[in-house]
This record gives structure tokens, sequence and C-alpha cells, in this order.
């Protein structure tokens, strides 16, 4: 198929994240490298008559953020979470804010924007017609791509994509084709998500939820974690980060998409879907399979996601698939559902950076001999002339996305 | 030079009943078809906002069998039936759609399951909350769904974007054939509307308190809340050339822009800022102001939305005069996409009738839609949508 | 418990219908031996969870995720025996 791509390289020129292993990039890289997993008891709501009771909460933001932000009283938790994120992004990418460009752009990812607050509002208004509604503003899902754009006075095009868990990537899919276009130099993507009651209990009652931290292809698995937080890449023309001496963090080389087309809540078992957006993505990356180091895993701990994902692995990289380093990011900060896909994305940024996969916990779970991976656990596992890498984000409803991102070397050095 | 973006079919229910056909009619007769909102539950307040363009009953009979909508959503059937009327209309089979991408977009998303899960929750406890409703209440449901019945197995976006939403969805689905990523594409929008989420809205103060909305009237007061679906076929001229099919419109361009001015639920002042983005749409068409020959206008009869759009045009069209205007959403109502079909419909020729609720101009805006005296065929038509919270879009449609 | 309450595959097959929504469907018209998942009713794995709620709600029993299998939800008939085990 006759494809036009455009000729510009997209480059990563900042990344911001907070999860559950801390607010900024260095937290969380930290808590990624030492394999520990930020799942635990938290205290967002009260879970007692929930079926589980544990999440990847991520803990009071720094206090000086507050005031650094306008509006801060009326921002929900997923706006705070994607603002900082967004603030970080932008700084590290040398660029100032106000953005001040005309061809800047945000594509964000989001399942349920401000529904924690809108919780706290329903409760009041069903029982006799209080609360604020002013909390309500923010409700919508595009609550924290808009409060991104407002912050950053972004000009150009503003869109939130909400496809559940591919939400993420979807975005960043949709960042990469808007600058390799030509129609914003500047793309801020990413996605942001904050724990709340109405996801909370619609996964434990899908019973898609496990008692205990979520063990990602491992033997016995039962289930998901919940995480939260946001995760926001700057994407530049190569050229344009180069010329202003700043240096890229990562090439994103390639986005593809599919969907299952099979179930609402099931992943095809084949696993043709997530293959299909695999193999899109590297077919859009120039990059052939043999070229990917690692795959950092959609891998939400669950039977069906991972032994579907497993196939997809095989159907992609044939023989290399068990060989493959595998690196389960939701082991360590949960599923951010809406914004995992951007998560994602950061630490397999990080990972390439650094030239070492970050581990999951070892401990507790054993190899699951039906899925025989080489999923990295324990220890970080240096890949010191790592390349390229795909992150994958398979979605409830069927919506699959996979991004390639490469290593930037300089070349003149 | 890139492939041309056809419209080869159109689908789409609300307030009007099922059917392109009956959505011409309406505008034909400039009529818009209310109906009372269930005030029973007490979310309303007493003086508030008490119509709505609610889709009838029993509207999806022909459309989707009960086995497959039994656990479905109101805004899964809705989009359901939206892509089987816009595909049987341009001529597909609905099935088997390898490599199709769905896009949709949706403002508030499935509202009638968020809601019962929340007192689930609420009132009965964590416990109770229904698997079932909580599946179909995210708001990729709908495209889930559309791609599950006709086997799509392309890229499946939801977009959410309020009133900017559905030619966002259209842009980003005519990327994915632009780009090659896929070969056809479903496109649209769909939302309910709720006594709740009816309810919220007024007392946000958006929605009109009388039967009308007035888009560009000196006594506008809000706009018409609406509910409905409404999809689109995309193709590509080589694609439609080798079935044989034939084409309602080409999309020419397609943009969107940001107000950072705007508060989350309100207007901003950035008009030039959106003026930009208008400019740049218009010249991805290669098209000057004075060469588009109507404007499908996203006015909804809200005072500061309404307000904004009229800036917008004049600050792009300057001294010259604006081409006829015309603004769907009297009769379709706000949300469901009724100004992405009306405007195919203008672009395919339909006849516009007269903007039901406007009378009086206003002299700040300088804008009458318009009468519904009889309009050449268009060869351009500029469809707008600004949405509250900053986020607009616009889209060029031409000729097939 | 002192009203007079049908018996338990009855409460099943009303509950089976009413929670699933399945509209010209009678209780009575389910049997207690038939298969309900996969064949029979067709019911699926979201079904499944769906009764498991109503199930907890109107006998007032937990159902762990484990118990929630082909064994136990082959028919009305597995599921009254396992219900009646529990209560």
């Amino acid at each position: 198929m006759q494809r036009d791509r455009g000729s510009r390289v997209v480059a990563v020129s900042g990344v911001g994240a907070v999860c559950g292993l801390g607010w900024g990039v260095d937290a969380v890289w930290k808590g990624l490298r030492a394999g520990r997993a930020g799942i635990g008891p938290f205290r967002r709501f009260d879970h007692a008559r929930h079926r589980t009771h544990l999440a990847a909460e991520a803990g009071a933001p720094p206090p000086e953020l507050a005031r650094a932000i306008p509006g801060w009283g009326r921002l929900s938790i997923a706006d705070r979470f994607a603002l900082f994120a967004s603030r970080e992004a932008v700084e590290r990418a040398g660029l100032s804010i106000p953005l001040g460009e005309e061809d800047a752009g945000v594509y964000f990812g989001s399942s349920t924007g401000g529904m924690f607050e809108s919780e706290l509002f329903f409760e009041e208004f069903l029982r006799d017609r209080g609360g604020r509604l002013s909390s309500l503003a923010s409700q919508q899902v595009n609550g924290p791509g808009d409060a991104v754009a407002r912050h950053l006075g972004v000009t150009g095009p503003v869109e939130t994509l909400s496809s559940a868990c591919a939400s993420g990537a979807l975005a960043l899919g949709a960042a990469l084709e808007a600058v390799r276009s030509g129609e914003v130099e500047v793309a801020i993507a990413g996605g942001s998500d904050s724990l709340c009651q109405l996801t909370y209990a619609g996964f434990n009652a899908l019973r898609s939820v496990d008692e205990v931290p979520c063990r990602p292809f491992r033997a016995g698995r039962a289930g998901m974690s919940f995480g939260e937080g946001a995760a926001v890449l700057v994407l530049e023309p190569l050229e344009r980060v180069l010329a202003r001496g700043a240096e890229p963090l990562a090439v994103l080389a390639g986005a593809g998409a599919s969907c299952d087309a099979h179930h609402m809540t099931a992943p095809d078992p084949s696993g043709k879907g997530a293959a299909a957006a695999l193999s899109a993505a590297l077919a859009d990356s120039g990059l052939p399979a043999e070229a990917i180091d690692f795959v950092n895993v959609h891998g939400t701990g669950t039977p069906l996601n991972d032994a579907a994902e497993w196939q997809a692995l095989r159907q992609v990289f044939g023989e290399r698939a068990a060989e493959l380093p595998l690196v389960a990011t939701k082991a360590l900060v949960g599923h951010l559902l809406g914004c995992s896909g951007s998560l994602e994305a950061v630490a397999t940024i990080l990972c390439l950076r650094h030239g070492e996969l970050h581990p999951a916990p070892g401990a507790g779970a054993g190899a699951d001999p039906e899925l025989p991976v080489s999923l990295v656990v324990d220890e970080p596992l240096p890949l010191p002339g790592v390349r390229a890498a795909v992150s994958t984000s398979l979605a409830f409803g069927g919506s699959n996305a996979a991004l390639v991102f490469s290593r930037w070397m300089d070349r003149t050095a | 030079m890139k492939e041309p973006v056809l419209l080869t079919g159109l689908g789409t229910i609300g307030a009007w009943g099922p059917g392109s056909d009956r959505l011409a009619e309406a505008l034909a007769r400039g009529e818009a078809p209310t109906a009372e909102v269930d005030r029973a539950a007490g979310y309303h307040l007493p003086e508030g906002a008490a119509r709505a363009g609610l889709v009838p009953p029993g509207q999806f009979g022909c459309w989707l069998s009960s086995g497959e909508s039994r656990r479905m959503s109101p805004p899964s059937k809705l989009a359901l039936a939206a892509s089987r009327m816009a595909m049987r209309c341009a001529g597909w089979s609905g099935t088997g759609e390898e490599g199709t991408a769905v896009v949709i977009s949706t403002a508030f998303g499935p509202s009638t399951n968020t809601e019962i899960l929340l007192k689930q929750i609420l009132n009965e406890g964590p416990e109770a909350a229904s698997p079932t409703l909580f599946t179909e209440s995210v708001a990729n449901a709908p495209a889930a769904q559309i791609a599950i019945a006709c086997q799509a197995t392309g890229p499946s976006l939801t977009v959410s974007q309020r009133e900017a939403g559905p030619l966002i969805a259209l842009g980003r689905a005519a990327g994915e054939l632009t780009t090659g990523r896929s070969p056809r594409a479903l496109a649209g929008a769909v939302d309910e509307m709720t006594p709740l989420l009816h309810a919220l809205l007024d007392r946000f103060g958006a929605l009109t308190r009388e039967e009308v909305a007035r888009p560009f009237d000196r006594r506008r007061s809000g706009f018409l809340a609406g509910e409905g679906a409404t999809v689109v076929t995309l193709e590509t001229a080589t694609g439609l050339k080798e079935r044989g099919g034939r084409a309602l419109a080409r999309l020419l361009a397609w943009g969107n822009a940001f107000d950072p001015t705007a508060p989350p639920t309100g207007w901003g002042t950035g008009v030039e800022a959106l003026a930009r983005g208008l400019r740049k749409t218009l010249s991805r068409a290669g098209l000057r102001p004075e060469d588009v020959d109507l404007v499908v206008s996203g006015a909804s009869g809200s005072r500061g939305g309404d307000r904004l759009e009229a800036r917008v045009l004049r600050s792009v069209w300057g001294d010259s005069p604006l081409p006829p205007v015309t603004a769907p959403k009297a009769v379709t109502g706000e949300y469901g996409g009724g100004v992405l079909g009306a405007a195919v419909l203008a672009a395919a020729g339909s006849p516009l009738g007269a903007t039901p609720g406007f009378a009086e101009p206003d002299p700040e805006l300088g804008i009458a839609p318009h009468d519904g005296s009889p309009l050449p065929l268009p060869a351009t038509v500029l469809v707008t949508s600004l949405a509250a919270g900053g986020a607009a879009a616009w889209a060029v449609l031409g000729r097939p | 418990m002192s009203e007079a309450i049908a018996a338990t595959p009855d409460r099943i097959k009303r509950l089976i219908v009413e929670s699933l929504n399945l509209e010209g469907m009678k209780p009575e018209m389910i049997e207690d031996e038939a298969p309900l998942f996969g064949e029979g009713l067709g019911l699926d794995s979201v079904d499944a969870l769906e009764l498991v709620v109503a199930l907890e709600k109107e006998f007032g029993i937990r159902i762990k995720s484990q118990e929630i299998g082909r064994e136990v939800f082959s028919s009305v008939s597995t599921l009254s025996q396992f219900i009646e085990g529990r209560t």
C-alpha cells in the first residue's frame, strides 16, 4: 500500500511523568530500575467494600506545584497530574511556558478524566441535589488535555482520545502523524488518569483484578492492578531539536493501530489483532522485527491478556519471541488505563536512554510454562548496544496500539 | 499529492428519526423536533429547560437484532444503527471490513450506564456494580461495537472533544486514508441526552429555556440539547473507482485549533488563534474565503459560542461579504453530530430551509442565518464547530 | 427467612432472565440441565459475571473469583447445588 509518511524524523525532546513511584521522571526511573512495585494500600477513597484493596497511588504533589499553576483549587487530580507531567516535559525539552508557538498541538489520552471529583459531586447531588457544580467542570475525559493546552498557551490542534487502555499510545500516534506531516512543530502528547470508584468497581465486577500486586506473564497471575498518574512526551522534528542545541531523548520511529473486532472485554486469543498493530508499527518505522531489542509489553497480568499478547509476539518475532527481553512496567506502576500507553512509552524511552531494561519483581511468582518469555525480573538487564524497542497497548474493546522507539545516537560524536 | 477522500455514505438518527432522508426533511422544513424531558427524578430546576431533541423510542428495530443489542448502551445502539445506515447508503456489505478504521467522537460517552453504575456503587455498594453496564460505560464502547459488528480490524479511535469532536473525528479518519494506513473508514459522532445530563447542562446555564434555540439571534439564550448518532463512510477515489461506487461529497480539508483563554465549560476571547486555524483549513483546501459557497455553522444559540463563531468568521472574511450561513443545530440540537449530517446533505444538494427560532439578527454579530430561499448547489461548503472549553474544528466539503 | 420462597432453581432462572435482559424469554423456558454458556442459551463470560452479582445479592453470599468456572456455572442445576451448599 502506498504510504505517505512524510519525510520528517520525529524526536522526543522531553518527558515528564508522575505515578505510584513518584513525581518526576527521575523518581519514576529510580523506582522502575529498582524493580520496586508501587502497588499497595491506598487512601484516595474508602475501598473497604470493594473486592480488592490495592493500587499504585501517586503520593501528594510537590508543594510548589500548587503555587505554579493558576486555578489549582478547581483542577481535578487527573488535571494536576497532566499539568505536572507536561511542565516537566516542556522544561526538559528546553522550551518555555507559554509555548508561544503558533504551531504547537496537544494530543492526550484519558479514560475517566475528572471522574473521581465527579463521584464526590454525584454523591451529594444524587442524595439531596447538593454538591458544587464547578467540580463537574473538569469531569469530561478531555479535561486533562484541555488543561494542559490552556496552561501551555497552545493554539494549535488539541485532541483527546479515549479508547480505554490504548488511549495514551493512540494519542502518541496522532502526535507523531501531526509532527511528521508538518501540521505542528511541537506536539505535547501523553495521557492522564486518576483512581476513581467507577473503574475500581467496574474492573472488579469483571473479576479482572488481582488481590495481590499483578504478575504479568507469570504463573498464577490472576488479574491487573490499578495505577494512576500522567506521562507526557514532547515531540518535535529531529532537525528542530538539534538546531537549538538540545539532545533528543529518543526517536519515535513508528506507530500502528488495529482492532480485534472480537469481543468487548476479552482479547482475541489468537493475538492476531495485536500482531497487526505491532506489524503496522514496524512497517511505519521502516525497521524490521529483527531490529527490535526489547518489548515493553501491555502485560496487565490477566490470564487472557498476557496469553493473547504472547501469541502476538510469536507471530511478529517468530523464533526470537522467547528470547526477546520483555519489560512489564505494569508490575511496578499498575495499569494507568488511559495513561498507560504514555507512561510505558516514557519507561521505554528511559530504558533506551540508560541502556538497561527495568525489571519486574521476581519474588513470589515463577515463570509460566505456557508463556516461555524472557521477562526481565529482579535486576535490571544491561543492554548497552540497545537500538530500538516497541511498546504495546491492547485495550478493552479490542483497540490495539503499538509504538516503535529508537535510540538517538549522535552520529557526529 | 494526497489521495482525495470521498464521503460515500451517510447514516444518521436523532430527534428527526432514523435516516438521512428524515434529517433532510427536517432541515428543508426548518423544523426542530423536540420532546419533553423526563423530569420525574427531580434533577431539574423547577424553572429550568424542559425540552430536548430526543430520539423517538423504538427506532432501532430494523437496524439491530435484540440479541446483539441486549447489552448495549444507548450510544452503542445509536452509533451501530447509524453505521449500518451509512454502510447501506454507500453500498458496503456491512461486514468483512478488513483494515477499515473506525473513528467515533462522543462528548459525554454512555451517560445512562455511568449514572446507573454510580448509583449502584454509591447506594448499594461497589459489590453491586454491574459488569455489563461497566463494559458499556466506556467512551469507546460504540466504536468497539461497530468494529465487532462489521469486523473492522483497522485502527479504532474514540475522540472526546465536546462540540468539536465530530469534525476532529472526521479529520482523524481521513488521515488514516491519506497516509495509507487504512483503505477506508467509518467516522462519526454519538451522544445520548439523559435527564441527569440535561439537568446539569441547564444548571450550568448552557441550555435555552425556550422551546427553540436561536442561533445568531439577538435574543438567543442557550442551545437546544440533542442526542443521536451520525456516521459517514470514507473512501479514497481509487478505492471507490475500483468497486464502482459513487460519492456524496469530497472532503477537501480539515483542521482544528484551540483557544487557551477559554474556561473549561465556556468560550474565550481567542478570536485570532481560532481565525488562524480556520484560515489554515481553508488554505489546505486551496480556497480563499470568497471561494466558499456555503457555511454550515456549528452555531447553536449559545450566547458566547455564537458570538465567538461570528467573530472568527468576520475575522477571516474581513470586509468581504459572508456566503449564506446556515445553523442546523437549530433543527438538530447540540450533540450527536447533526451538523456533520447537515453538512454532507448540503454538499450533496439537499435543500436547506429557514433556521427555526431565528427572527432578529444580533447587531453585535451581524450574521443572519439562511432564510430558506432556494440556494444554488454549493461547490464548496465550510463546516464549523467551536467547543466549550476552547477546541475548534472545521472541515471543507466539495463536490465528489 | 420467614416468608415462603420459591425453590432455588426457579429463583436462579428468574435472575437469569432479569439480570441478563433476556427479552422474550420466560424463566420457565429454561431447563434445569440445559447448558447456559457456549451453546444452549449462548451466554458469555460477561453474562456469567453479571449473574454472579445478581446471585450474590439475591442469596446474600460472596462468590470468589476462583469459584466462577465452567463446572459450577454449566447449568441451572449445577448452580443450584452450589448455592444451596453455600446458604
